[in-house]
């Protein structure tokens, strides 16, 4: 049964933490080149 | 020991995948923003050409490339003909605010045309057409530079578009 | 259960020996050239000095990109995978001979696209984008390789058949299970590569064609060139998932979801391609666009991957005492060099997937398209995320195939330290250069329209370079040390292969059945590249002669 897994006590709290982090990282230096690309303008 | 079908998946690792999805459909929404509301695209497929005579055939505007007015002070059309190891026109003169479409081919190997400061950047592939459009709203000098390696003076190859006030 | 020890013979670890052979050798020439061109960046030519030798910046490029990115990985990949292929299903080749002559065409394959590179006959850099015209050895010998891969490749199925017809019913082993996956990709890939050379380039070089179509040539080549890069990683996610965990005294968080990423990476890894064509002229902006949407959906199994292996690596460090949020990573063993290696570049990889995923992102790519942003971005990937993991698993892997003990394991730690240094320095410059307009494969100190303001960036490229030429000089000689020391290992090496966490019985079925997989897989191929290259073929346009323009 699903349920009875050993993994059931271990719960990843710091993996957690470094893909917050991660996350955080990601959409602020996505976001930045996003926006030199709005900066930049129109090609149409 | 009969298999489950199912998939056990931690509580924790579950959650990640739904924020991961909900990331993605962000960014993409974002991308799509700009691409379809804001007039932010990728060049689309111009025409073809025939690369061995496009700078030749009196009939083709890259036999005659250089900048073509359209409306005085607004708009204008740039037919540049990129070759081993130069553009052709190197140096275009334009009015601050103009919008400018640029029609670029080769004749030779692949190069690349990138207009610094702006979003104009494409591949220049042999019997293809590229083409974008920027609107240069401040004065000054814009250097264009082949990104693509194109032989022993690729570094060299670059021109300037002056834009004046 | 899977970790039970099983003795691979003399012979087969010789003949996995000699392909972590050619792929070091090709890895230290290709490296040697790789800080030849960041020093260009930073205003040191040292190119004059290897002139007759080596002509220009461009023919050491090539040299790199050719060595690093084909042969060192591909090489490396073969070797690996039949250990995991033999270990895995714990019997010998189906084929031995077969298997034997694969890896002989690679070698004469590279052998003869090696002549014409050192001759300044192919300058054309690993993408050979024509009508930039090689010599034919050139696109000849680089298609022997890959159909030598192909050929090992169809060993590593025949075996994997043999292995079931003697387990019926039982869960294919993971770090097995993910090698036929690897290859079954790798097959798929380079249908596209392999079109382009038969159909084009390879009689165009032997003068039996007029020219080229040289926009249906790129489309070939970024058919192959995306789920090249899934060739490479799939290996490092091998040790990532299911040794390294082993490696820190851990196990597997989740073999089921591990299967289902490996499985995601073989349907969304192909259908992708026009995300290196999205300035293009021939491509028209829809499919562009819907490339673009599958891009972002080959990011959920990377995803995916990030947390079951950091969560694999938690797991071993608390059972080993680790503590809090972050504290428990000082439970690892970092002093294990094979551990350190693999730690550090998956630390890089998670920037790679950041540069990685805005590159791929549509209009984005307006801003980075190649840029130096692109070199900056890959050298992350495969630069450290694949390259320094394979040296890692090398730190381990080579002590078990000669029976000798690792030399000064201190010096190996330090060597992949120096790299995770050298490549931040590295490629944080390149990323920037990239943003401000550096163009990539540019000797830079060469091009008339620097602004002092990239100067002490492109300075940085250089001692990141300086960095990296250490590093590898030190792996160099700890691996040549190790292979020519006269000290047997005090005691045998241990294969680290992880448990599983939930036994991987229990997993779901359809997780092993392969025919429905492989049918979407082409299926969704069909769907996103058949229409486009439809009509690109029909369209096809024989009108680019070849250039010699080197």
């Amino acid at each position: 049964m699903a349920k009875k897994n050993s993994n059931d006590e271990f719960r990843p709290q710091g993996t957690v933490a470094i893909l917050v982090i991660f996350v955080i990282t990601l959409v602020v230096l996505w976001g930045s080149i996003y926006l030199i690309l709005l900066g930049r303008g129109g090609t149409v | 020991m009969s298999a489950q079908e199912k998939m056990h998946v931690d509580r924790y690792e579950r959650n990640w995948m739904v924020a991961s999805a909900i990331l993605l459909v962000l960014f993409a929404t974002a991308v799509s923003i700009a691409a379809f509301g804001m007039g932010i695209q990728v060049p689309a497929p111009e025409q073809r050409v025939d690369p061995r005579t496009v700078a030749s055939d009196p009939n083709s505007p890259w036999s005659n490339p250089g900048i073509r007015e359209v409306v005085a002070g607004e708009k204008y059309d740039v037919y540049i003909l990129a070759k081993t190891w130069q553009y052709l026109p190197a140096e275009i003169s334009i009015p601050a605010g103009a919008s400018v479409t640029f029609y670029v081919t080769s004749m030779d190997v692949q190069h690349g045309f990138k207009i610094q400061d702006t979003n104009v950047n494409f591949q220049v592939v042999p019997g293809q057409v590229s083409k974008l459009t920027v609107k240069f709203t401040k004065a000054g000098t814009y250097n264009f530079i082949c990104t693509e390696y194109c032989g022993a003076a690729h570094a060299a190859m670059a021109g300037k578009i002056v834009v004046s006030p | 259960m899977s970790t039970q020890a099983y003795e691979i013979t003399p012979k087969d670890k010789n003949f996995i020996g000699w392909h972590l052979a050619v792929a070091i050798i090709a890895l230290a020439i290709g490296s040697l050239f790789g800080p030849l061109q960041a020093f260009e960046h930073a205003g040191w030519d040292l190119y004059k000095y290897l002139n007759p030798l080596i002509k220009s910046y461009y023919q050491g490029l090539t040299l790199h990109g050719v060595l690093n990115a084909l042969v060192w990985t591909t090489f490396f990949i073969t070797g690996f995978l039949t250990f995991t292929v033999i270990y895995g299903f714990k019997r010998p080749l189906k084929y031995p001979t077969l298997n034997l002559i694969g890896f002989l065409l690679m070698v004469v394959g590279l052998v003869l696209a090696a002549i014409p590179i050192l001759l300044n006959e192919a300058t054309v850099l690993f993408t050979f984008y024509p009508p930039m015209k090689a010599n034919w050895a050139f696109y000849v010998g680089l298609t022997l390789v890959v159909v030598g891969s192909w050929v090992e490749g169809w060993g590593f199925f025949y075996t994997y058949a043999a292995w079931r017809k003697e387990n019926p019913g039982v869960r294919t082993p993971f770090i097995a299970f993910g090698s036929i996956i690897t290859m079954l990709l790798w097959q798929i890939a380079t249908i596209g590569i392999a079109v382009d050379m038969l159909t084009m380039l390879i009689p165009w070089s032997l003068g039996l064609l007029p020219g080229v179509d040289p926009q249906l040539s790129r489309t070939y080549f970024w058919f192959t060139g995306h789920p090249l890069v899934y060739f490479w990683l799939l290996p490092a996610y091998i040790s990532w998932y299911a040794m390294l965990p082993k490696q820190v005294g851990g196990k597997m968080f989740s073999d089921s979801l591990a299967r289902f990423a490996f499985w995601l990476f073989l349907i969304l890894s192909v259908p992708l391609g026009f995300h290196h064509q999205y300035v293009d002229p021939g491509v028209p902006p829809a499919w562009k666009f819907i490339h673009a949407m599958l891009t972002f959906s080959v990011f959920f199994p990377s995803m995916l991957t990030a947390f079951t292996v950091v969560a694999s690596l938690e797991y071993g460090a608390r059972q080993n005492g680790g503590k809090g949020m972050f504290g428990w990573m000082r439970a690892l063993p970092w002093s294990n060099p094979s551990v350190a290696a693999q730690l550090l570049a998956g630390l890089l990889f998670f920037f790679g997937g950041i540069g990685g995923l805005a590159n791929a992102s549509y209009n984005v790519n307006l801003v980075l398209h190649n840029t130096a942003f692109v070199p900056g971005h890959f050298h992350l990937t495969v630069g450290t995320g694949v390259t320094l993991t394979f040296i890692g698993i090398s730190y381990w892997l080579i002590p078990y195939l000669t029976g000798k003990k690792l030399w000064q394991p201190k010096w190996a730690v330090a060597q992949a330290w120096l790299w995770f240094v050298g490549m931040i320095i590295f490629s944080n410059s390149m990323h920037i250069l990239g943003l401000l307009g550096a163009p990539r494969r540019t000797p830079l100190n060469l091009a008339p329209y620097i602004p002092a303001e990239w100067n002490s960036r492109l300075f940085q490229v250089g001692i990141g370079g300086a960095i990296l030429f250490v590093s590898g000089a030190i792996y160099l000689t700890v691996v040549a040390a190790t292979f020519w020391s006269k000290q047997p290992a005090t005691e045998k090496v241990e294969v680290p292969v992880a448990e599983a966490l939930q036994d991987p019985a229990l997993g779901p079925a359809w997780l092993d059945r392969w025919t429905p997989w492989v049918v979407a897989t082409l299926a969704l191929i069909v769907l996103a590249y058949g229409p486009m290259l439809f009509d690109l073929i029909k369209n096809i346009a024989l009108t680019s002669p070849g250039f010699r323009v080197w």
